[in-house]
């Protein structure tokens, strides 16, 4: 047992954060991100290279929460890179790997549709010959090179400058583009064999792992603007962060984000070294959910009005959390799930 | 970063857990009980795990330790809080009372006091808080005058655990110079309890008779050589002190015990698929996980030769309000029988769970309040002004 960061993590984080710093609003972080090696491929389960794996990939996310800095390193390297690593032909492999790795293509995946409850259902879309139907939700779908499209007869890819994918963007949450996607008898190659399900929840698990870091570099970036305003601000003749209301809200936002980012690198730690990976994933995404909400809550009640308006950046780290909270299952989802990993109900 | 004991430690892990299922016996429900039993057993049991040399495993070698691990000493702090601490008072000389007299004690006090307290011998108890002077501890006013080649002792604290237990010694806080600041003036006398003067009163609480007393000083004598640290700093040993505390008490674990015992109950009982009750469970369960955590990040400072001030308290913010969380809603669970206490034959788990709920209630309170370790979060750990 050693939470403590190794000297390759702790440059990897300052450099991530380095980066973070000297982005500006309209620049496109994915050539810079790609080149420092960041989109490499993911391989689960101890085979990856010191600087490669999902604990890395973490703290690169949390560094990337804190602009917020919006980018398809999650969708390419998790969404699309890993299931292609999984279950992709030699072909599939040279073929997309390299390109993710350099950033000269740019992946994700499809899971979600209309009626879905969160992205672990199963998918309805049928997967026998052409594909057609409308995928909800898909992160970077315009910017996209191939989609992973999950069916319910397995994992498909799809290029999306061939004929017949529609992309129309929704107007997203938290800066990350999000778009429905409609295929019409849109041809699409099988990615591997069986219906995916065990590469999904593979998938998933990485997934939620890498947007949980992003929140709580979020989170950590609103405690720092909240702690700033409660220094500056004065009112009744003194920084209302003297007072023991407001002091006692940032206290308890350090105390939850904390318990957020050890239970993310807890998470993360498990999907590499143990197999009881999804219950520490799910512990985190459930205990996350909500901490994050009383987070959130704090560090709008603490800057006042001004922390509503969009003048002020508060509102781009809520809106990461909102987005984060409801994508990879909900408090009440995941709790079900930890519920039957702690034995309850069990023979069912 | 590495989330796992190693090989080792588990083994040891496992041999400590046979060994206490061996030695603990199925009466023991944690020292605040009103029976006879409680304290020799403690104390036999102390004596057993220094022969095994587990007791002080964690101290240096020179001070009666082996060295161990602080990971080691995680292990068993987890395994003893999760039964209810069977170490009784001891628990308190191994991590921070000892650590206090190897930090800040003379080479004399450290081999009177220390043997003892690895061999499993001796009970001590701390005086800090009165009447009034509790979370602002700093404000105390027990007077120690110096006469020179002793001190004399007058004033009164209270909620003194273990005081009636019967305590042999006690780290006492007292004012040494009335004139300076509150934090400067105060010093740590080592008492021994035995001496003339002193007067232990017992004080009934929810929990039961023997969990809090109050100590009245009376002209006591304290010869000098039981000055520990320099006269009129004894702060900082306090706040050293306080910060082994925080992390000396592995509070989640017991919690996760309890969080087992209510996953079979609600199995046993029909109730494993109710989905609020899953829902319920489940959230303990994260927050048991989110605090088992905590404490390991401050451990892992620990290890790495920090003091986790602020990462104790935040530790200790998510531990105790967990355990406020796993009573309330473990009675709820049960229902109308979880009124029933230990030894009425209808109490649902044997009225474990009663019994946890109740000895919660000051979990907020005790070591320093929650307010006061929000206090700290804020002002050391986040810079944010004092008030005025």
């Amino acid at each position: 047992m050693n939470l403590e960061f190794t000297d390759e993590q702790r440059l990897l984080a300052e450099t991530a954060r380095a980066f973070v710093d000297r982005q500006r609003d309209g620049d496109d972080p994915w050539p810079a991100i790609a080149q420092a090696g960041w989109a490499a491929p993911l391989v689960p389960e101890g085979e990856s290279a010191a600087d490669a794996g999902i604990v890395e990939l973490a703290l690169v996310c949390e560094a990337l929460g804190r602009g917020p800095v919006p980018s398809p390193l999650i969708a390419t390297r998790v969404l699309a890179s890993l299931p292609i690593y999984l279950d992709g032909t030699s072909e599939q492999q040279d073929r997309w790997l390299p390109a993710f790795a350099d950033g000269s293509a740019i992946g994700t995946m499809a899971l979600l549709e209309s009626v879905s409850r969160d992205e672990w259902d199963t998918p309805g879309m049928s997967g026998v010959g052409r594909l057609s139907g409308t995928k909800i939700v898909v992160p970077w779908a315009s910017r996209a090179d191939v989609i992973v499209v999950a069916t319910a007869d397995g994992l498909r890819l799809v290029e999306t400058a061939s004929a017949n994918v529609q992309i129309d963007g929704h107007d997203g949450l938290d800066g990350e583009p999000l778009a429905a996607v409609t295929f019409d008898s849109t041809d699409a190659e099988p990615l591997g064999t069986g219906d995916g399900g065990v590469t999904i929840a593979v998938v998933l698990d990485h997934a939620a792992v890498a947007r949980l870091a992003y929140a709580v570099g979020a989170a950590e970036r609103a405690l720092e603007l909240t702690v700033q305003h409660a220094t500056d601000r004065h009112q009744f003749g003194r920084p209302i962060g003297s007072f023991q209301a407001v002091a006692h809200r940032c206290a308890e936002m350090r105390a939850e984000i904390d318990a957020c980012r050890y239970l993310t690198y807890r998470a993360a730690w498990s999907l590499e070294h143990t197999t009881a990976r999804s219950e520490a994933v799910t512990t985190a995404k459930s205990y996350a959910n909500e901490a994050l909400r009383r987070v959130f809550m704090h560090a709008h009640q603490v800057h006042g009005a001004m922390g509503f308006t969009t003048e002020h950046p508060l509102h781009r780290f809520t809106r990461v959390a909102k987005a984060f909270e409801l994508s990879y299952g909900s408090t009440t989802r995941h709790r079900d799930r930890l519920a039957t990993a702690m034995g309850l109900g069990p023979n069912v | 970063m590495d989330f796992a004991f190693t090989d080792e430690e588990e083994t040891f892990r496992t041999e400590l857990r046979a060994f206490l299922d061996a030695e603990v016996p199925d009466w023991w429900s944690g020292m605040f009980v009103d029976d006879e039993r409680a304290m020799p057993f403690t104390r036999e049991l102390c004596r057993k795990l220094a022969e095994r040399g587990w007791l002080t495993m964690a101290w240096p070698t020179e001070h009666g330790g082996s060295g161990a691990s602080v990971w080691k000493q995680a292990i068993v702090r987890e395994e003893m809080w999760a039964r209810e601490e069977p170490r009784g008072p001891q628990y308190m000389n191994l991590n921070y009372i000892g650590p206090v007299i190897m930090r800040f004690g003379s080479p004399d006090q450290q081999s009177r006091f220390l043997p003892p307290m690895a061999r499993g011998e001796v009970i001590w108890c701390q005086g800090f808080s009165e009447p009034d002077a509790g979370s602002d501890l700093a404000s105390l006013s027990t007077r120690a005058e110096d006469c020179g080649d002793h001190f004399v002792v007058n004033g009164q604290k209270i909620w003194t655990s273990y005081a009636d237990a019967p305590a042999d010694w006690c780290l006492l806080l007292v004012r040494t110079d009335p004139t300076t600041p509150k934090h400067r003036g105060i010093s740590v006398l080592l008492v021994d309890m035995t001496t003339p003067g002193i007067t232990v009163r017992p004080i009934d609480t929810m929990a039961g008779p023997h969990e809090f007393n109050e100590v009245f000083l009376d002209d006591v004598v304290v010869p000098r050589d039981c000055l520990l640290g320099e006269l009129d700093h004894g702060w900082d040993l306090v706040v050293a002190g306080l910060t082994f505390e925080r992390v000396g008490i592995a509070r989640y674990a017991r919690a996760g015990r309890v969080i087992e015992l209510l996953v079979d109950y609600a199995n046993a009982n029909g109730l494993g698929h109710d989905p609020i009750v899953r829902d319920r469970l489940a959230d303990l369960h994260a927050r048991y996980e989110a605090a088992k955590v905590l404490n390991y990040r401050a451990i892992s400072m620990q290890a790495a030769g920090e003091i986790p001030t602020v990462e104790a308290s935040i530790a200790r913010m998510h531990n105790t309000q967990l355990e406020q969380a796993v009573g309330h809603a473990g009675l709820e669970l049960l229902g109308p029988a979880g009124q029933l206490r230990a030894g009425d034959r209808w109490a649902p788990l044997q009225g474990e769970v009663h019994r946890y709920w109740t000895r919660n209630i000051p979990s907020t309170l005790a070591g320093g309040s929650l307010e006061v370790q929000k206090n700290i979060v804020a002002q050391r750990g986040l810079g944010l002004p004092r008030e005025p």
